[in-house]
């Protein structure tokens, strides 16, 4: 009975242990990494390939879903708008929810999927298949080789792709009011100068840094941990990008509470 | 096909940059022409202007704040603003605070003082520079005020004319009355005060101002009170009647549009309308002050009068929402 | 310039792997591992280059203690150490002459053109000129597997360790693979440590066997020793009878 009674408790202790070991261990990869900034023959070469992979083939899939979520902002706002409040208002809900929420929330959203899950996978099946070891038997440093141009790849592009992001979604979002509301250009101009101030951009980027950084670093993270074959890289890819996407929305609430 | 891709990095990162630069210029609204020139105002006050607002002339955008600082001596908030070139302001222009629309944005106008020589404007230390005066922002509050002091004004005189002795307790409770909506007034002002702190500043210094008139309206009554044995009660009437003088002095400071509170107004109107009758009712000879004890319709029709205006006010305490919905926003 | 483990242990969890292994390549010999799959010859492997660490026990390379060294030392014993791995673990994102020419670029100071035409030679001596280009996944098995050792071997190290070098091929490039590792040790001197399960193979190249069973070394000795030896469980395992080998339980 009383075991019966403990089993949930004994699982929560090892949940939260298991979550605790896991972050830990997430910590001193991330220690590491700092550590392999200094591997800088290492990596730099593998810089400008990541950036490829992590920014210039993120843009089509990150502007699709900006534009669409500019679209319905215009659309939603002047529904929710008609009457009491001045159309312009469109304005300033499509930048201001952009520029602070969508665009980086979205676009780290989509690429913790995209980026996130190629990363935990490559970097899975080459710790299951010992290419991770046949790297260090070659001398080189995996986590200057692997981790850091990843890494970094990220935190460079993700605020590049979250601004042509949000431009995106600005555009699509004025498009939408003059074409489809009835809007004049000069009104949504208006409303999304209206309440602008530069450290709504400055925030975008600071979220969208964050998010990179995170999104390869878990990614990374999952990816090196993998154990046990094909099956173990599936486990990894998954649970990169559900942490990934977690964290996301944690780092969002905190910026929030900390910048605004 | 890898290689192009990563000539595509450069690409993809200069247009980010590009789109973020110029994309923040233009929001911020610089411009990168230089045909304009800066015009400076003095305010005493600014309420709730900030750098990138609109400059207007007759109502056209001409520019935009570009800052707002506190002079050294603390007296002055100089407003920096930057204005097309080519546009040249009236002879005796003034600058004018004023809400753009009622959601919170805010703009300066550039008028001239003949258009509107009633504001207190505040007086720039540099002789190029605009005086400026800050219109505040609880316009829907202060017109009730505006006008119920008015009628009590209007009231007050009737009450001078058709004063006699043997009405005067009649007309002590009609002003008791009185007095208690004024202090209802001034409770509500002070509640509203304390459920919009956005603007709390503002409806601070005017629940102030008409608590204190209130206060005084209820000091003159009071001396009305103590006074009518005495036969000093016309002394005490005008007294009552600088008071009310100088709380609509000061609520036609606030004014604004009072547009959204046209319920409210209209019925205050038809109170005060009724209450107007009964008084030239009583100025008409006929109608003399023995009358108007002796005929308990006339006097019902007074205090019901009365009771409609308490019942308006309270119900404007208990629903502000309904006569104020667009200065909460 | 030996490779001396000693008295190695190492679980995983709960599994006991090696308790206790001791064995010695000497220099400039080949050393034949056997041992049954999962008898914890690959893990013994890695322990050598400092890819495992031991739970107790050294791996001596050179007379350093490779769980000891520092990771600026074991990345310079590294270099000198080359390693075929079980399943080639080649790069898949790299073509095969990237991977062959990896560990030159790192950490030698040979031109561009140099590494080009060591990457050629080395793929000439496993027959594999011509796939310069091609990505490890456009490779067959065995072809993976000779990729590796060109990798192995481009270096030019003093120790080279095969960890089943000819499972899984065909009797021509298995035979092919074994000169190989004879002309390393014969020509380069190289200390080698092969781990099969190839009898036929592991006679041909090793100069000394040890055999790895339940985490100890049961034997160790000569070719002809190993012939002749009257332990069940070794004669069992070179004579495929597992029916000795039960015997000896
Ligand atoms: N990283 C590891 N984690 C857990 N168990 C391992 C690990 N590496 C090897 N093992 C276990 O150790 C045992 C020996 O493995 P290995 O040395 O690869 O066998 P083999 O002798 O066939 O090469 C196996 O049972 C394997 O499951
Ligand atoms: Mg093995």
């Amino acid at each position: 009975m009383i075991r019966l009674l403990g089993a949930p408790f004994a699982a929560l202790g090892r949940g939260s242990t298991t979550l605790a070991e896991g972050v830990g261990r997430w910590g001193m990869l991330t220690g590491q990494t700092i550590q392999a900034l200094r591997h800088v023959d290492v990596w730099l070469r593998l810089l400008l390939p990541q950036m490829a992979r992590v920014g210039v083939d993120s843009v089509p899939i990150a502007l699709f879903i900006a534009m669409f979520t500019g679209i319905v902002l215009a659309l939603q706002a002047s529904y929710t708008f008609t009457g009491a409040i001045p159309l312009y208002f469109v304005g300033v809900l499509v930048g201001k929810t952009m520029m602070l929420e969508l665009g980086p929330v979205l676009t780290g959203l989509a690429l913790s999927g995209r980026v996130g899950a190629n990363i935990a996978a490559e970097l899975g099946t080459m710790r299951v298949t010992e290419q991770i070891d046949a790297l260090e038997t070659l001398a080189y440093p995996p986590v200057a080789y692997l981790v850091v141009p990843r890494v970094l790849a990220a935190i460079i592009m993700f605020p590049v792709v979250t601004a042509l992001a949000i431009g995106m979604g600005i555009f699509a979002g004025w498009a939408t009011s003059i074409q489809l509301l009835d809007m004049t250009s000069a009104e949504f101009i208006n409303g999304l100068t209206l309440f602008f101030v530069p450290f709504d951009v400055t925030f975008a980027m600071i979220k969208a840094t964050s998010f990179g950084f995170m999104v390869a670093s878990i990614g990374c993270f999952f990816g090196f941990t993998t154990e046990g074959g094909a099956e173990g890289v599936g486990h990894s890819t998954t649970r990169a990008v559900v942490v990934s996407s977690m964290v996301i929305l944690v780092l969002d609430a905190f910026w929030a509470v900390t910048l605004l | 096909m890898k290689r192009s891709n990563e000539a595509m990095v450069g690409v993809v990162i200069l247009a980010a940059l590009i789109l973020v630069t110029f994309g923040t210029l233009w929001l911020q609204g610089v411009t990168l022409r230089a045909d304009e020139r800066e015009v400076t105002a003095a305010f005493n006050r600014v309420g709730l202007i900030k750098a990138g607002n609109a400059v207007k002339l007759r109502g056209v955008r001409i520019g935009r704040i570009r800052e707002i600082q506190v002079a050294p001596q603390g007296d002055l908030v100089e407003v920096t603003m930057r204005i097309q070139e080519d546009i040249s302001l009236p002879d005796d222009a003034v600058a004018i605070v004023s809400p753009e629309s009622l959601f919170g944005d805010w703009q300066i106008e550039i008028a001239s003082r003949d258009h509107f020589p009633e504001h207190r404007y505040a007086n720039p230390r540099e002789p190029d520079h605009l005086p400026g005066y800050s219109i505040p922002d609880i316009s829907q509050l202060t017109a009730t005020a505006d006008r119920i002091s008015a009628d009590i004004e209007v009231l007050t005189e009737r009450v001078g004319i058709a004063f006699s002795e043997e009405t005067a307790r009649n007309i002590a409770s009609l002003i008791e009355n009185v007095e208690n909506v004024t202090q209802r007034l001034s409770d509500l002002i002070s509640q509203q005060a304390d459920a919009f702190s956005g603007v709390t500043e503002e409806i601070q210094v005017i629940a102030e101002e008409v608590g204190y008139a209130a206060t005084g309206a209820r000091q003159s009554f009071e001396r009305i009170n103590q006074t009518l044995a005495r036969e000093e009660f016309s002394q005490a009437l005008s007294d009552m009647t600088e008071v009310t003088a100088s709380l609509r002095q000061i609520t036609r400071e606030m004014e604004g549009t009072p547009e959204d509170i046209r319920g409210m107004a209209v019925k205050a109107d038809s109170t005060f309308a009724r209450i107007n009758s009964i008084m030239a009712g009583l100025e008409a000879g006929e109608g003399t002050l023995g009358r108007l004890l002796e005929d308990p319709t006339m006097a019902q029709e007074m205090e019901g009068t009365l009771q409609e205006l308490q019942l308006l006010l309270s119900d404007i305490r208990e629903n502000p929402r309904r006569y104020l919905r667009l200065s909460i926003f | 310039m030996a490779i001396q483990i000693r008295d190695l242990y190492k679980s995983f969890g709960e599994k006991e792997v090696l308790r206790g292994f001791s064995v010695e390549a000497r220099e400039g010999e080949t050393l034949v591992i056997l041992g049954g799959s999962g008898s914890g010859k690959s893990v013994t492997l890695k322990h050598v280059v400092g890819l495992l660490t031991p739970d107790s026990g050294d791996v001596v390379v050179d007379g350093q203690v490779v769980s000891e060294l520092t990771s600026n030392e074991l990345f310079k014993l590294r270099r000198r150490v080359g390693y075929v791995f079980q399943f080639a673990a080649l790069f898949d994102s790299l073509s095969v002459a990237e991977n062959v020419g990896m560990g030159l670029r790192r950490h030698s100071d040979m031109s561009q053109d140099e590494i080009r035409d060591r990457v050629t030679e080395c793929l000439e001596v496993v027959d594999l000129e011509g796939f310069e280009e091609r990505f490890p996944a456009e490779l067959s098995g065995g072809q993976k597997k000779r990729a590796g050792i060109a990798r192995a071997i481009a270096t030019r190290p003093q120790y080279l360790l095969y960890d089943e070098p000819t499972t899984g091929l065909d009797p021509v490039t298995r035979a092919m693979i074994d000169q190989l590792i004879l002309r390393m040790s014969e020509e380069l001197g190289v200390t080698g440590i092969v781990i099969t399960h190839d009898i036929d193979s592991a006679f041909r190249v090793a100069d000394r066997f040890a055999m790895l069973h339940e985490g100890r070394c049961r034997f160790v000795g000569s070719p002809e020793e190993i012939r002749s030896t009257e332990d069940p469980v070794v004669r069992g395992f070179i004579e495929g009878r597992p029916e000795l080998m039960e015997k000896a339980q």
